[in-house]
């Protein structure tokens, strides 16, 4: 900013605190530290932080800050230049497959189940999976609150590799980390990620979009949503509790993600790379960050021909917060008898969640995601917040912000009219056929 | 990357992290590569890291003699709880040190978006400015 100025943080981002001003090129920047939290505090306990001590220096915080903003700079800290990190050798020494197997372990490069051990054999076979050049840039991608790091297609096999990919599957995880997208994201609130994978390469590498498609009863849905949480782990440095990563209860689809090949051929609707406004016959991948997803709690009225399934997502959603977009994960019997009665596209179907899933201003204003991101863009005139933080508290608004905030996808074996939920919005979609 | 190794690199003692954040309870080991065993057969494992981009140093600004008469901007970055911890440090000011003009604001934007605008007014009318990020 060119003025003295200093940051306040409180103590359970510490570690983040020193290694992202670290990272961000002012490794002596002065940091005040609070309690922790700060949030739900009343004045008085808050004034008796003021008062306290910097939990970690023991100063007294007020000094510290005054200090901060006066005391001579040092030397370092009038520094400037380049610091380049190493991230270690190309190679590790030979050792026994165990002693390898744990040494990735330690160097938290693993999801901390076995892995294959990336030898120069398995990644020369894993290349094999594209066309594109090993040394050629694949993407950037950033683990947390830091400055992306960049990565080869070399670099992404041997995560491939690690994952238990078949070259195969290479050109879908190619995809994936050319969009820059990490599947472990820093957030304290424990995120989740989802892919969906469209078009004739679910066929061409076996994917399950049938019975248990979401189960681990494949292969490549298991290895291809595994080798993205290892690319971003280790291409992008994500998922270091404490540096990279802060969700504070983890969230255990990061382990291989939610991996959803569509049931294209069960489908009554066009698939969702079509909506995205690809050809059917195109291989995409689309990619959903949120905060997880929940089964439907059992379909009601399948004894009965006039079962509201519309109905059944729209009381699924109404416990989401809204701020992440709606997906409906369907098993094909659903989306077949929404087809009878009358939601022949899924535009239909959205719309009508869209008008259908409300909640009164007072709700909406209440949750932290409104007070954090939507009241700031309201303040900023941008709509429907602007709108919506102008209406009474006992308005009624529709649940998300617009209307493709809700997409819909259709998976499933079609052993039971099933539904899933997700609190999960769509991010990008990104061709596979281009890392072929 | 070694996050010691990186720290000592830029001039800081990786000793401050120690006993860091206790919820931050898993810790890689970061074991030396591993010695081989005698018999067994042997592998060579690749490094399956990105690579990090460099660290541009940036020098901070030149301290001031003192906060007297001097204008001070609170700037609430917009996490729970920051805003109201500011509040309790205006009122310190007004009662501890009252020659200091203190400003407060929030960020404009959710918290992970900058505000340009706002740092060229700080720089224009204030001369120093205390962050608060909550949670």
């Amino acid at each position: 900013m060119g003025i003295p100025t200093t940051p306040m943080v409180t103590r359970a981002f510490k570690e983040l605190a020193i290694l992202n001003v670290a990272k961000r090129g002012m490794p002596h920047l002065r940091i005040t530290f609070t309690p922790h939290p700060v949030a739900s505090k009343t004045p008085e306990q808050l004034r008796a932080y003021v008062e306290g001590n910097d939990p970690i220096s023991g100063k007294p915080m007020m000094k510290e800050i005054v200090d901060d903003l006066t005391v001579p700079l040092s030397a370092d800290e009038k520094k400037t230049g380049f610091v380049q990190v190493s991230v270690g050798p190309e190679k590790y020494p030979p050792d026994t497959l165990k002693n390898l197997q744990q040494f990735y372990h330690d160097n938290a490069m693993t999801d901390f189940l076995p892995v294959i051990i990336p030898t120069d054999d398995e990644v020369e076979e894993m290349l094999k999976g594209t066309s594109r050049k090993p040394e050629e840039v694949c993407g950037r991608m950033a683990g947390g609150a830091y400055p992306p790091w960049s990565y080869t297609v070399r670099q992404v096999a041997i995560n491939a590799v690690m994952a238990g990919c078949k070259p195969e599957y290479f050109p879908v995880i190619l995809a994936i980390a050319s969009s820059g997208t990490p599947s472990l994201m820093s957030s304290t609130n424990s995120f989740a990620y989802a892919a969906v994978i469209n078009g004739p390469i679910r066929d061409k590498l076996n994917m399950n979009y049938g019975i248990g498609a979401l189960g681990p009863f494949a292969q490549p849905n298991a290895a291809i949503g595994r080798a993205w949480t290892l690319v971003s782990r280790n291409l992008a440095n994500g998922g270091i509790p404490g540096d990279t990563y802060m969700g504070s209860q983890g969230n255990n689809l990061n382990y291989n993600n939610l991996i959803i090949a569509e049931h294209e051929a069960a489908s009554p609707w066009v698939p969702l790379h079509v909506q995205k406004g690809f050809k059917a016959e195109e291989n995409v991948v689309s990619m959903f960050r949120g905060l997880g997803i929940v089964p439907g709690q059992g379909a009601r009225g399948t004894s009965t021909d006039t079962p509201k399934y519309e109905e059944q997502f729209s009381d699924l959603f109404s416990v989401f917060t809204g701020f992440f977009g709606g997906l409906v994960v369907a098993d094909p019997l659903i989306a077949n008898h929404l087809k009878d009665r009358g939601y022949d596209t899924k535009d239909k179907l959205i719309d009508w969640l869209y008008k259908n899933t409300t909640q009164t201003v007072k709700e909406y204003k209440s949750r932290d995601f409104a007070y954090a991101f939507d009241y700031p863009r309201a303040l900023k005139g941008l709509e429907p917040y602007k709108t919506w933080y102008a209406m009474p508290d006992d308005a009624v608004i529709p649940r998300w912000p617009h209307r493709d905030d809700v997409n819909v996808v259709v998976v499933g074996g079609q052993t039971n009219a099933f539904f899933q939920g997700g609190s999960l919005s769509y991010t990008v979609s990104v061709s596979i056929d281009k890392w072929t | 990357m070694n996050r010691r190794k990186m720290l000592g690199l830029l001039g800081i003692s990786p000793a401050l992290l120690a006993g860091t954040n206790a919820e931050a309870q898993v810790k890689s080991k970061t074991s030396k590569p591993p010695t081989a065993s005698a018999g067994a057969q042997k592998f060579e494992g690749l490094n399956p890291k990105g690579t990090p981009p460099a660290i541009q140093l940036i020098p901070m600004a030149p301290r001031l003699d003192s906060l007297d008469g001097k204008t001070v901007w609170l700037v609430d970055t917009g996490f729970e709880g920051g805003g109201m911890l500011l509040q309790q440090i205006q009122l310190w000011f007004k009662q501890n040190m009252p020659t200091v003009n203190i400003i407060f604001r929030r960020k404009a934007g959710p918290y992970m978006e900058d505000d340009p605008a706002l740092w060229k007014e700080i720089k224009a009318k204030g001369d120093a400015a205390i962050m608060a990020v909550g949670h």
